[in-house]
């Protein structure tokens, strides 16, 4: 059940119509109904079809104020709609578009059409004392209103002091230079500023023009501004002339946007060679403009033949060079579109590409590169795959001198054999005493001791000389006849004397 | 073997032309969002004390479809944008007051905003649309709700902040939305 709201100052109406102004959120559907009402009895509601109010509104002629000069009008517009803040227009303050139609009464041939945007216009170089007429209508997307009603004024006798003329804006290195016309000599001049957007928006900008500093009650036809003051893209400057008691009317209004006008300080350029190729990078300064454009001029250092490359990108590879040849380059930077500006050159850089190579060469230093890379990969990986093999599946090969032994595990050698081999074995036993590094009443264990720290060494006796053989036979009087068995641990027992004696 | 190194080949290839071509939208998109983030700086300079200000809080009701995504072309997303661009200048350019807002730091505002806006002018939209279609019929009608809101509210510290707020809300949603100046 939708809440229905009556409708303040439709209520009780006599006659089909009636005109209201409710604060409504204009861009919601809404919807209206109607019924007649007799004393106590009420017809049924009639529904009016849903409508959007933005969409179904039309618009209805701007308001003109119009202000006489003794040479200009100004044309001050304001969009339809009441201007208390509860206008249906109120959100579209920007996108409205004014079509003005300007004439002079007496010889009311010629009439000037003017498309503006702005809600503050002025008609310049007209005649003193004159009658002048204009018309405006306003645009929103694609609704027109009808044309406002005719507005008339006269401007004025001419006036004493006359405004500066011609005024011109430029730059000098760092700063800004406004200049003027002026024909007396005895008067003082003082520049404003504005916003360029100022002038789209409706409210009153009569008190936003600004002082420019250094340029208040100046005897010269110019003044200078550093360029950090004037950062924004566009603004308006206007000049007055003063003789202390009287002031002229303003200047034309001189728009400017100041891409135009500052300086683009150059870029840097530095060079990288290749064999046939250089790899160039250009480098800006400073951010001051959002979109660049290089333009970079190489050449041949003895020839002076110029060859030019326009870039967007700052790092560009210049191909098709001859090897082992100097070139040298400069950029600049070109502002795209509108102006065509440029900065100065930057420095020259100049760079020798490296000795050049035949077309086949090229492609076989990588492939033999590429091939002792795999050559050592896989050397490496065998060699990890040994370890890993080594460290986690090891083979329990025995030492050669105890080949003997394969059936008996290898861990029966560091214990006491009670079980002997069914080899060759012998008994020696002697009573001399020897030149042995150990005291003679080594007891079993220290033997054993000897044969567990020499079952490594074994494989080192075999490679020993003859220089050891007497030793050797020194020794083998030592043992005792318990511990003899078999050849093999003989041997064992044996290198490790050896070796300490030695 | 050799088809995939030319696959990989073609796919490469095919990336860099596409890029080459389509620089200056890059050039716009990465315009748009160095200007929405100098936007985002200066919105972010409000003289107010939002810790007071909570009950002062309010759904402004943004468009859903906005914020959800789902494939614009490139005209509409810069009509979008232009749209929320306009309605945040006309609110800021009506609503300002001094005891808010330092004046330096609105003009720098609307100057940035105005920038963007004529860039839009003369890439995208140059061809002017003329149908106001239902989408920015919503984003009209949620900007109002704020201009109503604050002028209820007699413009405010409070309301301003949380205005302000609500508008760095719904600039990364601006910054979604170049994404599909690509096409």
């Amino acid at each position: 059940m939708d809440n229905w709201i009556k409708l303040p100052g439709c209520q009780h109406i006599t006659g089909s119509k009636c005109d209201f102004f409710p604060l409504i959120n204009f861009y919601e559907e809404i919807k209206f109904r109607v019924r007649a009402e007799e004393e106590n009895s009420t017809s049924s509601w009639y529904y009016v079809d849903p409508f959007i109010p933005f969409q179904k509104a039309r618009l209805g002629p701007p308001e003109v104020r119009l202000e006489a000069e003794d040479k200009a009008v100004i044309i001050y517009l304001f969009r339809p709609g009441k201007r208390d803040g509860t206008s249906i227009w109120d959100m579209d303050a920007l996108s409205f578009e004014f079509s003005l139609v300007f004439w002079e009464n007496s010889s009311h041939g010629e009439e000037q059409e003017i498309k503006t945007n702005f809600y503050i216009s002025k008609m310049y170089d007209l005649s003193t004392e004159t009658t002048y007429c204009l018309k405006a209508k306003a645009r929103l997307s694609w609704k027109v209103s009808a044309y406002s009603p005719v507005y008339c004024i006269n401007t004025t006798a001419e006036h004493k002091l006359l405004p500066p003329e011609n005024v011109t804006f430029g730059a000098r290195n760092q700063s800004y230079v406004l200049t003027w016309e002026y024909r007396d000599v005895n008067v003082t001049f003082r520049a404003q500023w504005l916003h360029a957007f100022s002038k789209l928006t409706p409210w009153d900008n009569s008190n936003e023009w600004k002082q420019i500093p250094n340029c208040e009650n100046v005897r010269t036809t110019y003044c200078v501004f550093p360029q950090s003051v004037f950062q924004k893209k566009e603004y308006y400057f206007r000049v007055q002339a003063s003789d202390g008691n009287d002031t002229s009317f303003w200047s034309k209004e001189k728009a400017v946007q100041t891409e135009m006008y500052s300086t683009i300080l150059p870029p840097v350029v530095s060079m990288k060679s290749t064999n046939d190729s250089l790899h160039v990078f250009v480098k800006a300064p400073k951010k001051q403009f959002d979109t660049f454009t290089y333009e970079i001029i190489l050449w041949e250092n003895a020839s002076h033949t110029e060859r030019k490359l326009v870039s967007k990108r700052s790092d560009i590879i210049i191909p098709g060079l001859k090897p082992l040849t100097p070139y040298c380059i400069k950029a600049r930077v070109l502002l795209q579109d509108k102006w065509n500006k440029t900065s100065v050159f930057s420095a020259v850089v100049c760079e020798k590409t490296k000795p050049g190579a035949a077309a086949s060469i090229p492609w076989v230093i990588p492939v033999i590169v590429i091939l002792l890379l795999a050559v050592i990969a896989f050397c490496v990986m065998k060699l990890l795959w040994k370890c890993f093999n080594y460290v986690f599946f090891p083979v329990f090969k025995p030492p050669c001198s105890i080949e003997h032994f394969s059936e008996q595990p290898f861990g029966n050698l560091l214990l006491s054999t009670s079980e002997e081999q069914t080899e060759k074995c012998f008994i020696i036993e002697n009573t001399q005493s020897v030149i042995i590094v150990e005291e003679p009443e080594e007891t079993d264990e220290d033997y054993r001791k000897y044969s567990s720290q020499s079952s490594q060494d074994s494989g080192n006796y075999s490679n020993e000389d003859e220089s050891l053989g007497n030793q050797i036979s020194e020794a083998l009087l030592q043992l005792k006849p318990q511990a003899l068995s078999c050849p093999g641990e003989l041997v064992l027992g044996l290198s490790s004397l050896g070796l300490h004696s030695s | 073997m050799a088809s995939r190194c030319i696959l990989q080949i073609a796919l490469l290839l095919s990336f860099t032309t596409s890029l080459s071509l389509s620089y200056d939208l890059l050039q716009l998109q990465q315009q748009q969002r160095s200007s929405n983030s100098a936007c985002l700086k200066l919105l972010r300079q409000v003289k107010g004390k939002p810790e007071h200000c909570q009950q002062d809080r309010m759904d402004f009701k943004f468009p859903e479809e906005i914020k959800q995504p789902r494939p614009f072309q490139k005209e509409m997303a810069a009509l979008v944008i232009q749209e929320m661009l306009q309605n945040i200048f006309v609110i800021i350019r009506k609503e300002f007051s001094t005891t808010v807002w330092n004046k330096t730091i609105v003009d720098d505002l609307l100057d940035k905003l105005h920038q963007q806006m004529d860039r839009l002018k003369s890439t995208i939209l140059q061809e002017r649309p003329e149908d106001t279609n239902m989408t920015t019929l919503r984003l009209k009608s949620y900007y109002w709700r704020i201009s109503r809101y604050l002028t209820a509210r007699e413009n405010s510290i409070c309301a301003w902040t949380v205005v302000q707020a609500e508008l760095i809300s719904k600039f990364p949603i601006i910054n979604s939305l170049t994404d599909y100046f690509q096409d």
